[in-house]
């Protein structure tokens, strides 16, 4: 079965730094893969290359089989690739409806049609059931704590239905039960059909959640298995612990 | 050929300058990620001040340099102090630039008042003298304003990659969260940051009364040029500015000495629509949208 | 502005506005009134742009130029038949003035909105310089005329004075439509974190050209009455820094990305602004006084009148609710780091 989400040789220089370096990888379709390796190894500006957030400089990006490299996070987003980011970027003086309704995408027509109409209501209305904030729907989502905010920022990359969702550090900052419940919400989505890829550094949830593991270090892959194998390896050992 | 190799001459003697006065914008940028407005007002600022030395005190812009360098430090980092540093953190990003743009205006109006809104230049015994080298002309005034920006820009080169405070402010442009953890102090380099651009204005403004007229008014035609200069440089690079300063001036140059004069100060938009068609970044920036 | 109480505020401000002329007012009151809404639409106008989509347009009296010249070039090669002719034409004007600012938008909005500010700063600088050395077209220098409009000296102002009105119910019709609409929506996010709205799909290059076109439109066609108007332009008033600082002062003060916010602020600061050129004159000391109130402002005000008050009655209603919700401090604008960060 060919992979769901290729990258090839991917490489990003920052002035000297060399932030992704040929950095290669597959992501089979109906995994939660998760995507792990210390400070400064490559993550997060990984994400950015693959959902055309970031040009790379060398390398390419192919999902479900067709070349996405370079191509606009927007288009990305209307083929089925959605991602989070580590900070919870929502729309802070919009409410948490206009924030799914927002992400819901609308023709050119629909410009012109109610800001929040009903079809638009409904749709975000049976996220709002799942994700519990149908009692905060109406709080501008500066009023939401973080934990909150991730989970709307979670919500709302859903409302495109997308295949493959990349979520960044979903976990950071919040407290347990909020992780038992991005846990769960995962899991639920994944039931559902959708693929993820998760940088995360709580390897608690890592081991429970997420099978395979993909390591990186300084931009490269170093070991990507089941998650015993991995915590195993020495190569990856050695990354965290700094030989 | 002749008119295309003088422009040529002309327009990196010009460069220089241009290259000092983008060289502090890019550097505030590249601190604090504000487009300082006002940039080209304390550049006419200085020449004012610098007019007004020699005519009181008879002294030689050049040698008001230091005068007006340090009157304007002053002035950017009361600027940063009082009127940036105070905006709410979720207003920053928004209202900082009108912040420049609102002291810029202020400092316009305050040269009009004192200065009158006609058109001065800075008349020293030298501003005509001119060398002539293998037929090309070379004025001396540009020459030694030439000379004296590379000094300036070297100083620069050497405060910011020789001292401790250079180091921060280095460590600030390239990673704000990773500089502040590091211990380094954002709220002084900050304000250092902007006094430090403002000097660079002056510095260049003393001696751009030499080389150009200029009202009050001036400092929207120079705002716009520093602009295309930073943008095909690329914002925050200071290697960028220089770059962009020299082709903009060369640019503006060749098209007055070949094609003519009327039409040169438009040289530098249309450097500015190519670099915003073809390259947003410019030739150093880092990543086009706003990387995260 | 919601529902039935807010359509009534809007006729009820309408229909007193239209009955001002009818009073006897001095001259100098309705002068100062044609000018209150010259800027009232205006500013509403570039709160569109600048206010709603939060690109801060530093040059759109390049536009107002644009407009006051089209309708005298106009004129200069068609007779007027009637005195009513200009204002029939000022559609076609805003039209023109919209397809030209969308190739404008095209380069301009490339950027962040910091650079797109100083970009419209050049395109002012660039229009006066066209302006001014265009002498075959602009009368240069010299400046150009348009026939005196025949109405009668006792009610000159009151022709200008409807049309404005008209147009101040256009620029506040088709505000409130955008605020009610996706298009509204969209603008929200890409004012929020442009980058964000890029990548969930919201169509970004696409609202913020819709956007800049309508408001340049706009611009223009005020641009044209004030022409007629004045029945002579000359470039550097046509094209004059002062006006963009000024409606961008008054979109500040009033509130952006509200309704009235621009209305109020034209108000305020026009009487104010015809006071001051009464006692001091002198574009000197305007300047140092735009920048002072516009300093003030943002350092003490700086949502503007209308949200802030809007935001007061918001926390105190909620504070009448327990909330088990915590209410953090508001998010910032999604800061831009240039240069790589770490993992």
């Amino acid at each position: 079965m060919s992979p769901l989400l290729e990258v090839q040789d991917a490489t990003k220089v920052f002035g000297g730094v060399r932030a992704v370096d040929g950095c290669s990888f597959t992501v089979q379709g109906g995994t939660v893969t998760a995507l792990v390796g210390p400070n400064g190894s490559g993550k997060t500006t990984l994400f950015n290359l693959i959902t055309g957030y970031l040009p790379p400089d060398r390398g390419q990006v192919r999902f479900r089989g067709r070349d996405i490299t370079g191509l606009d996070a927007g288009r990305l987003y209307r083929h089925g690739l959605s991602r989070t980011f580590q900070q919870a970027r929502v729309f802070p003086h919009l409410s948490v409806q206009e924030n799914l309704v927002a992400a819901g995408g609308y023709s050119w027509r629909q410009l012109f049609t109610r800001r929040v109409g009903r079809a638009d209501r409904e749709r975000a209305g049976r996220l709002l059931e799942e994700f519990r904030l149908a009692p905060v729907a109406d709080l501008l989502a500066s009023e939401l704590s973080y934990g909150q905010r991730k989970l709307l920022e979670f919500a709302a990359v859903l409302m495109s239905e997308p295949s493959l969702v990349l979520l960044d550090e979903p976990t950071a900052g919040v407290n347990p039960v909020l992780v038992e419940t991005m846990e769960r919400h995962i899991r639920e989505r994944h039931a559902a059909g959708i693929t993820f890829l998760i940088v995360e550094h709580d390897m608690g949830f890592v081991m429970r959640l997420c099978d395979p593991v993909i390591v990186l270090d300084r931009g490269k892959q170093i070991a990507a298995g089941p998650p015993a194998d991995v915590q195993a390896n020495q190569l990856v050992l050695d990354a965290y612990l700094g030989s | 050929m002749h008119s295309l190799i003088q422009g040529v001459i002309l327009g990196v003697l010009t460069g220089g300058v241009y290259a000092l006065m983008a060289s502090g914008q890019t550097l505030i940028f590249g601190v604090m990620k504000v487009l300082n407005l006002a940039q080209g007002a304390m550049v006419i600022l200085s020449a004012y001040l610098a007019y007004q030395l020699h005519s009181s005190f008879g002294i030689d812009p050049f040698a008001a340099i230091p005068i007006t360098t340090a009157g304007l430090f002053l002035l950017g980092v009361t600027v940063e102090v009082l009127f940036l540093r105070p905006l709410r953190r979720e207003d920053r990003a928004e209202l900082s630039l009108l912040v420049t743009f609102a002291i810029a205006l202020l400092l316009e109006g305050v040269m009009s008042l004192v200065w009158k809104t006609n058109y001065r230049s800075i008349d020293t015994s030298y501003a005509n003298g001119s060398w002539t080298v293998f037929g090309y002309q070379i004025t001396l005034v540009r020459l030694w304003a030439f000379l004296m920006s590379a000094g300036a820009l070297g100083l620069l080169y050497l405060l910011l990659n020789k001292t401790r405070f250079g180091r921060a402010v280095r460590a600030t442009v390239q990673n704000p969260e990773s500089a502040r953890l590091l211990g380094v102090e954002s709220t002084r380099v900050s304000a250092f940051g902007f006094g430090l651009g403002a000097a660079t204005a002056a510095a260049a403004g003393s001696v751009y009364g030499l080389l150009y007229a200029f009202y009050p008014g001036s400092h929207y035609d120079l705002i716009s040029l520093l602009l295309s200069i930073i943008i095909l440089g690329g914002l925050g690079s200071i290697g960028g500015a220089i770059i962009g300063g020299l082709v903009v001036a060369t640019s503006s140059a060749i098209v007055a000495s070949t094609v003519s004069a009327a039409w040169s100060p438009m040289a530098f938009f249309a450097v500015l629509i190519v670099v915003l068609l073809v390259r947003p970044r410019g030739l150093f920036g880092t990543a086009a949208r706003g990387a995260i | 502005m919601k529902g039935v109480p807010g359509m009534a505020r809007a006729v009820v401000f309408f229909a007193l506005l239209a009955s001002l002329p009818s009073f006897n007012l001095a001259h100098w009151v309705l002068n100062l009134l044609v000018f209150t809404l010259i800027y009232a639409v205006m500013s509403s106008a570039w709160n569109l742009v600048g206010g709603f989509t939060g690109y801060p347009s530093l040059g759109h009296a390049a536009f107002f130029g644009v407009g006051a010249y089209a309708v005298a070039l106009w004129f200069k090669h068609h007779a007027i038949t009637s005195g009513y002719e200009p204002f029939v034409v000022l559609p076609m004007i805003g039209l023109f003035a919209a397809v030209l600012g969308i190739p404008i938008a095209a380069i301009a909005m490339r950027t962040r909105f910091d650079v797109f500010a100083i970009v419209t700063i050049t395109l002012l600088f660039v229009a006066q310089t066209l302006a001014f050395n265009l002498h075959g077209l602009t009368g240069g220098a010299q400046g150009i005329s348009i026939t005196v409009a025949p109405f009668p000296p006792a009610t000159f102002e009151r022709p200008y004075y409807y049309v404005l009105v008209a147009l101040l119910g256009l620029a506040m019709g088709i505000t409130f439509l955008t605020m009610r609409s996706k298009l509204g929506l969209s603008l929200a996010a890409v004012r929020a974190d442009e980058d964000k709205a890029r990548g969930i799909g919201v169509r970004v290059t696409g609202v913020k050209l819709l956007v800049f076109a309508v408001s340049v439109g706009l611009t223009a066609m005020v641009g044209a009455v004030w022409a007629y108007y004045e029945s002579f332009i000359y470039p550097q008033f046509a094209i004059d820094p002062l006006i963009t600082i000024a409606i961008v002062l008054m979109t500040f003060l009033g509130g952006r990305g509200t309704l009235w916010g621009p209305v109020l602020g034209a108000g305020i600061l026009e009487g104010a602004q015809q006071l001051f050129a009464y006692w001091l004159g002198g574009s000197q000391v305007y300047l140092i006084a735009y920048a002072a109130v516009f300093l003030v402002i943002m350092l003490l005000l700086p949502r503007g009148i209308l949200p802030t008050i809007q935001d007061r009655i918001r926390r105190r209603r909620r504070r009448g609710t327990v909330n088990a919700v915590a209410v953090p401090p508001a998010l910032p604008r999604a800061e831009v780091t240039v240069g790589g960060g770490a993992a």
